[in-house]
C-alpha cells in the first residue's frame, strides 16, 4: 500500500494543532445505508471484564519488580515559602534509603520537579527512594526541613488585584460590541462563579521506572503513552525508541494524566542513579494538592438582545484561577460558538494563585463556561418572556459563527426536539408545586469538538486458530476504547468481539495512537482499525476464493464462517486460516485527515429535573435527559456508561464538589475524600440517554467523540432547573444546602 | 509478628510488622494486587475485603490483628462472586475497574447478609464504595441481577 505525508488540522480541547502525518491509502468501503453494521452499533460488554473482575488487571500501582524501591516525596506544608534548611545527608544515612534527590535535581535535560521555593502547599521539595515505604518515610522525616514562610494569594480576586497573571489576559472581539450593546432593546447582566473541582481518579498518579543499560521502561498511569515517551526521552537525552512506556490498565484520569508527570521523571531519575527499579505513587492528599484541578472561575456576562430574544451582542469576562501552572482553557467558548451572535467582546484573565498547577478536567473550560452562559441565556429568556428551548432554537446557527465554516454534521435541533419530548418539557410548569419540596426543570445546550485526527495506526493479525489480535498505540483509561476497537474489527472479520484480543498501552508494539483526551480517541483510531481489519478480510476472502473456487466478491465473513452470498457455502474461517501454519495474515491501517474547510463538532441537549427541599436546602437531581449528536455510535453500552459518568461528575460539580482553601494559611483543607464530597451510588438519578446524530458523512465511519459531551450541559441544566423551582437564581456553584437556604433568605 | 490467615481458602503463615495494614500485606507480601488502595484512609471503599465474612476496609485493618481469620478477596472464586462477575460484565458495572474489586466484595457481603435486597438496601450497602467513573447505575443493576440469579 502506498503511504503519503499529509498536513492536517486537529482540534485538541479548543486549540488547533497542525500536524504532518503519514497516511496510507484507504480503500475500505463505507457502511452502506441500511446495510447491517453488526456488531457496530450493538451493545457489547467490555472485553477486559474478566481481568477487571478477578483482580488480575495490572494497573501501574500494582507493578512490582525484583529489587523495587519505593519513593516518597517531601512536600511543602506552606502556600508560599523558601526552604532555609534541608538535611539531605541525614536522609541518605537512614537505613534502607538508596537515593535522595533534593531541590533542583532531576533529569539532566528537563527542569527539576523539585524546588526550594515551593509556591503552593504540596509542592515537591525532595524525594527519597528506599527498600520499603517505611524506610522512605523515615528518610523524608530525616530531611527536617525549615522554611521561611512568605505571603500568598489564595483567591481569584486577590490575584487579580495584584495583577499577577500566569499568561497575559486576552481579548477577542467580533463585530462592534459597544455599538450593538448600547443599541440593544434588551440587556441582561449576569455573573456566575464556579469552584475548583478535584479529579480524584481512583488510581492516583503513579509511575514505576526501570533504568537498564539497554533502555528505560516506565509504567505510567498516563492518558498519552506517546507524549509520555517523548517527554522522558527528551528529559534524559535518549532516543524515543530507547524508552518504552507501558500502561496496561488505568484507573481513570479525566484529563489530569497527560504525559508522565513529575512521578515519571522522578522515578526514572531515581532508577538511573540507584540502578534499581523505582515506584512512585501519589497519596490521595498529594493527588488533591499537586495533581491538578478544574480551574475555579468568575464569569460576567452582559447580553444585548432584540425584544424577541435574538442575541445582538455579548460582552463576557472570565477570571480563571490558574494556580501555579497549566494552561487557560476556553471558558468563553460557549459564548463564541454555540449561538449566532454578530458582536462579541470576550476577555479572559488567567490569574496566578499559590495553589498547585491546574490540569484539564473533562471538557476543561467549556463545562464551566456552559454553566455560566447557559444560565445567563435563561435569564434573557425570562426577561423577554420566551421559553428556554425556544430561545435556543431562535439563536441556532448552521455555520460556525466565528469562521463561517459549515459543520460536517449538526444534530442540535433534533436534540432539542427529542430531549423536550423525553423530558415532558411541555408540562414543566406543572411540576413546581407550592409545598416544602419544589420541583423544577432546566435545559442547556452542549457544544464540543471531537473529530480526532491522525496520526493513529492500527494493526490486525489473524493466525491459524482464527483468534485475531488488534494492536493500537493508545491507552484505555476506562472509557472502553479497546472494546470499541474489538467491535470495529469484529464487523469486518465476522468473528465475535469477545474472541478478539486488543493490545494497547505499550509504545514498543506499534506507532503512534491518539491520547485519551479531548473526545478524540475513538474518532481517531476507529477508521484505522477498520482499515486494518478490512485488509485482513480481503486477504482471507482472496484465499477462500482460490480454495473454494468462488469469486471473492461473492464471499463474506460472518459468525466465524466464510459464506457465499447465495448461501451454498458455509465453512468455518479456520478452513482457511488453519492452512497458515506458523504464518499469519496481517493488515495495517491509518487514520486519514479531517475534511478541509469544515468544522467537526459534537452537539447535544440535556434537561434536568430536580427537587429542592426548601426546609433543608437539599437539592436532589431526579432525572436527566441526555440527548447528544456524536455521529455513529460504535458501542451503545459503553456510550451509555460514558454518559452516566459525565452526568454524575457534573452533578458532583453542581451540588457538592468544591476545593476549600483556608484563607489564613492558603492551604487546602479538604484534600481527603472524607471532606471533599464526590457523588456516591445514592446520588444517581434516572438518566434517559439517546443519541440522535447520524453517522457523520464527512468522516470515515462517521464516528465523533463522546468523552466530554455528557459532562458539559448537566450542571447548567441543574442551575436552570433550580431557578425554575425556586424563582431565584443561585450565582455560585456548588449548590449546597447552605447556599440554597441563603438564596431563600432562610 | 507471626500471623496465620486463610485467604480465599488457602492457609498462609506470615511474619508482619505490627503496624502494617492488611491491604499492604495482601498487595506486597502476597502479591495479591487485586485489592486496591485509592485513599489509604478509610474513605473510598476500594480496599474492601471480607474478614470472617464481614466487609472491612483493609487499609484500616492491621494484618497483625487478623490472626486465625478467614480473608476473602476479589481473587477468590465462589459461586456468588462468579455470579457477581457475570452481572457486572453484563451491566457494565465498571469503567476503569479500579473500584471494582471493592465493589464486588461489598456486594458479596451484602448478598450473603441479605440475599434479596431492595434497591434502597443496595444503595445503602454500596454507598461507601466510591466510583469516580460513575458506573453506579450498572453496579446497582448488577447487584440486583446477581441477587435475582441466586
Ligand atoms: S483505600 Fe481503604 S478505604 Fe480507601
Ligand atoms: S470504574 Fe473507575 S472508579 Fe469505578
Amino acid at each position: 500500500m502506498t503511504a503519503k505525508l499529509v498536513k492536517t488540522e486537529a482540534v485538541v480541547e479548543g486549540r488547533t494543532e497542525v500536524r504532518w502525518t503519514l497516511v496510507e491509502e484507504d480503500d475500505t468501503p463505507e457502511f452502506e445505508d441500511g446495510a447491517p453494521t453488526r456488531p457496530v452499533g450493538e451493545p457489547t460488554p467490555r472485553i477486559s471484564a474478566r481481568a477487571r473482575t478477578t483482580g488480575s488487571a495490572r494497573y501501574t500501582v500494582d507493578v512490582a519488580l525484583p529489587g523495587l524501591l519505593e519513593a516518597v516525596v517531601l512536600r511543602s506544608p506552606h502556600a508560599n515559602a523558601r526552604v532555609t534548611s534541608l538535611d539531605l545527608d541525614a536522609a541518605r544515612a537512614v537505613p534502607g534509603v538508596r537515593c535522595v534527590l533534593g531541590p533542583g535535581e532531576g533529569p539532566e535535560h528537563a527542569g527539576s520537579p523539585l524546588t526550594d521555593a515551593p509556591a503552593f502547599a504540596g509542592a515537591a521539595i525532595a524525594v527519597v527512594a528506599a527498600d520499603t515505604p517505611d524506610a522512605a518515610e523515615a528518610g523524608v522525616a530525616a530531611l527536617a526541613p525549615e522554611y521561611e514562610v512568605l505571603g500568598f494569594v489564595s483567591t481569584i480576586d486577590d490575584g487579580f488585584e495584584k495583577q499577577d497573571f500566569l499568561e497575559e489576559p486576552t481579548e477577542h472581539v467580533r463585530g462592534d460590541p459597544d455599538a450593538a450593546l448600547s443599541a440593544a432593546e434588551v440587556t441582561v447582566e449576569a455573573s456566575y462563579a464556579v469552584p475548583a473541582q478535584l479529579h480524584n481518579s481512583l488510581e492516583p498518579h503513579a509511575a514505576v521506572a526501570d533504568w537498564r543499560e539497554d533502555g528505560l521502561t516506565v509504567w505510567s498511569s498516563t492518558q498519552a503513552i506517546f507524549d509520555a515517551r517523548s517527554t522522558i526521552a527528551d528529559a534524559f537525552g535518549l532516543e524515543p525508541d530507547q524508552v518504552r512506556i507501558i500502561c496496561e490498565f488505568m484507573g481513570g484520569g479525566f484529563g489530569s494524566k497527560f504525559g508522565v508527570g513529575p512521578q515519571g521523571l522522578l522515578a526514572a531519575e531515581l532508577s538511573r542513579r540507584a540502578r534499581r527499579p523505582v515506584r512512585l505513587v501519589n497519596s490521595r492528599r498529594e493527588e488533591n494538592l499537586a495533581a491538578g484541578f478544574r480551574t475555579p472561575a468568575k464569569m460576567d456576562y452582559t447580553i444585548g438582545a432584540s425584544r424577541d430574544g435574538r442575541l445582538e451582542a455579548v460582552e463576557a469576562t472570565a477570571m480563571i484561577g490558574m494556580g501555579t501552572g497549566g494552561w487557560p482553557f476556553p471558558v468563553l467558548e460557549p459564548v463564541k460558538s454555540v449561538y449566532a451572535c454578530p458582536n462579541l467582546r470576550l476577555m479572559t484573565a488567567p490569574v496566578r494563585m499559590n495553589l498547585g498547577p491546574s490540569a484539564a478536567f473533562r471538557a476543561p473550560g467549556v463545562m464551566e463556561g456552559t454553566f455560566g452562559f447557559e444560565q445567563a441565556l435563561d435569564e434573557l429568556a425570562e426577561k423577554v418572556g420566551i421559553d428556554p428551548i425556544e430561545i435556543r432554537r431562535l439563536n441556532h446557527t448552521e455555520n460556525d459563527p466565528e469562521s463561517g465554516k459549515p459543520y460536517t454534521s449538526k444534530g442540535l435541533l433534533k436534540a432539542y426536539e427529542r430531549a423536550a419530548e423525553l423530558a415532558g418539557w411541555e408540562g414543566r410548569d406543572g411540576l413546581r408545586g407550592d409545598g416544602r419540596v419544589r420541583r423544577g426543570m432546566g435545559v442547556a445546550s452542549q457544544y464540543w469538538w471531537g473529530a480526532g485526527g491522525p496520526p493513529a495506526y492500527a494493526e490486525v493479525r489473524i493466525g491459524k486458530s482464527a483468534r485475531p489480535t488488534v494492536t493500537v498505540g493508545l491507552q484505555d483509561l476506562g472509557t472502553g476504547t479497546m472494546t470499541a476497537c474489538a467491535v470495529i474489527a469484529s464487523e469486518r472479520l465476522g468473528i465475535p468481539a469477545g474472541e478478539i484480543t486488543v493490545h494497547a498501552g505499550d509504545t514498543s508494539r506499534i506507532g503512534h495512537g491518539p491520547a485519551s483526551g479531548g473526545s478524540m480517541t475513538l474518532a481517531s483510531i476507529a477508521p484505522a482499525v477498520r482499515m486494518a481489519a478490512h485488509s485482513v478480510r480481503t486477504d482471507i476472502l482472496g484465499l477462500a476464493a482460490d480454495m473454494f473456487e468462488i469469486a471473492a466478491s461473492d464471499l463474506t465473513l460472518e459468525d466465524g464462517e466464510i459464506r457465499s452470498v447465495d448461501g451454498t457455502l458455509r465453512e468455518p474461517v479456520t478452513e482457511v486460516t488453519g492452512k497458515l501454519g506458523n504464518a499469519w495474515i496481517s493488515g495495517s491501517g491509518s487514520r486519514g485527515p479531517n475534511p478541509d474547510g469544515m468544522n467537526v463538532n459534537t452537539f447535544g441537549c440535556q434537561i434536568a429535573q430536580i427537587a429542592v427541599d426548601t426546609g433543608t436546602g437539599a437539592v436532589t437531581v431526579e432525572r436527566v435527559v441526555a440527548v447528544h449528536d456524536i455521529g455513529r455510535v460504535v458501542n451503545p453500552m459503553g456510550a451509555r456508561s460514558q454518559v452516566m459518568g459525565g452526568v454524575l461528575q457534573a452533578i458532583g460539580f453542581a451540588l457538592m464538589e468544591e476545593r476549600v482553601v483556608d484563607p489564613t494559611t492558603g492551604t487546602v483543607v479538604n484534600a481527603g475524600l472524607e471532606d471533599y464530597k464526590v457523588p456516591t451510588i445514592a446520588d444517581v438519578p434516572e438518566v434517559v440517554c439517546e443519541f440522535v446524530g447520524d453517522p457523520d458523512p464527512h468522516l470515515r465511519m462517521g464516528v465523533k467523540g463522546l468523552g466530554e459531551p455528557p459532562i458539559i450541559p448537566t450542571a447548567a441544566a441543574i442551575g436552570n432547573a433550580l431557578a425554575h423551582a425556586l424563582g431565584v437564581r443561585l450565582r455560585e456553584a456548588p449548590y449546597t444546602p447552605r447556599r440554597v437556604l441563603e438564596a431563600l433568605g432562610a | 509478628m507471626q500471623v496465620r490467615l486463610t485467604i480465599n481458602g488457602q492457609p498462609h503463615e506470615l511474619d508482619v510488622a505490627p503496624h502494617r495494614s492488611l491491604a499492604d500485606v495482601l498487595r506486597t507480601d502476597l502479591a495479591m494486587t487485586g485489592t486496591k488502595v485509592a485513599c489509604a484512609e478509610g474513605t473510598c471503599g476500594s480496599c474492601t475485603v471480607l474478614l470472617d465474612g464481614r466487609a472491612v476496609l483493609s487499609c484500616l485493618t492491621f494484618a497483625s490483628a487478623c490472626d486465625s481469620s478467614k480473608v476473602a478477596t476479589v481473587e477468590g472464586s465462589t459461586p456468588l462472586l462468579e455470579r457477581l462477575r457475570d452481572a457486572f460484565t453484563a451491566h457494565d458495572g465498571f469503567q476503569c475497574g479500579f473500584c471494582t474489586p471493592g465493589q464486588l466484595m461489598s456486594a458479596v457481603a451484602l448478598l450473603q447478609r441479605t440475599p434479596r435486597p431492595s434497591r434502597a438496601e443496595i444503595r445503602t450497602a454500596m454507598a461507601g464504595n466510591l466510583c469516580r467513573c460513575g458506573a453506579y447505575e450498572g453496579i446497582e443493576q448488577a447487584v440486583a441481577a446477581a441477587a435475582e440469579a441466586g
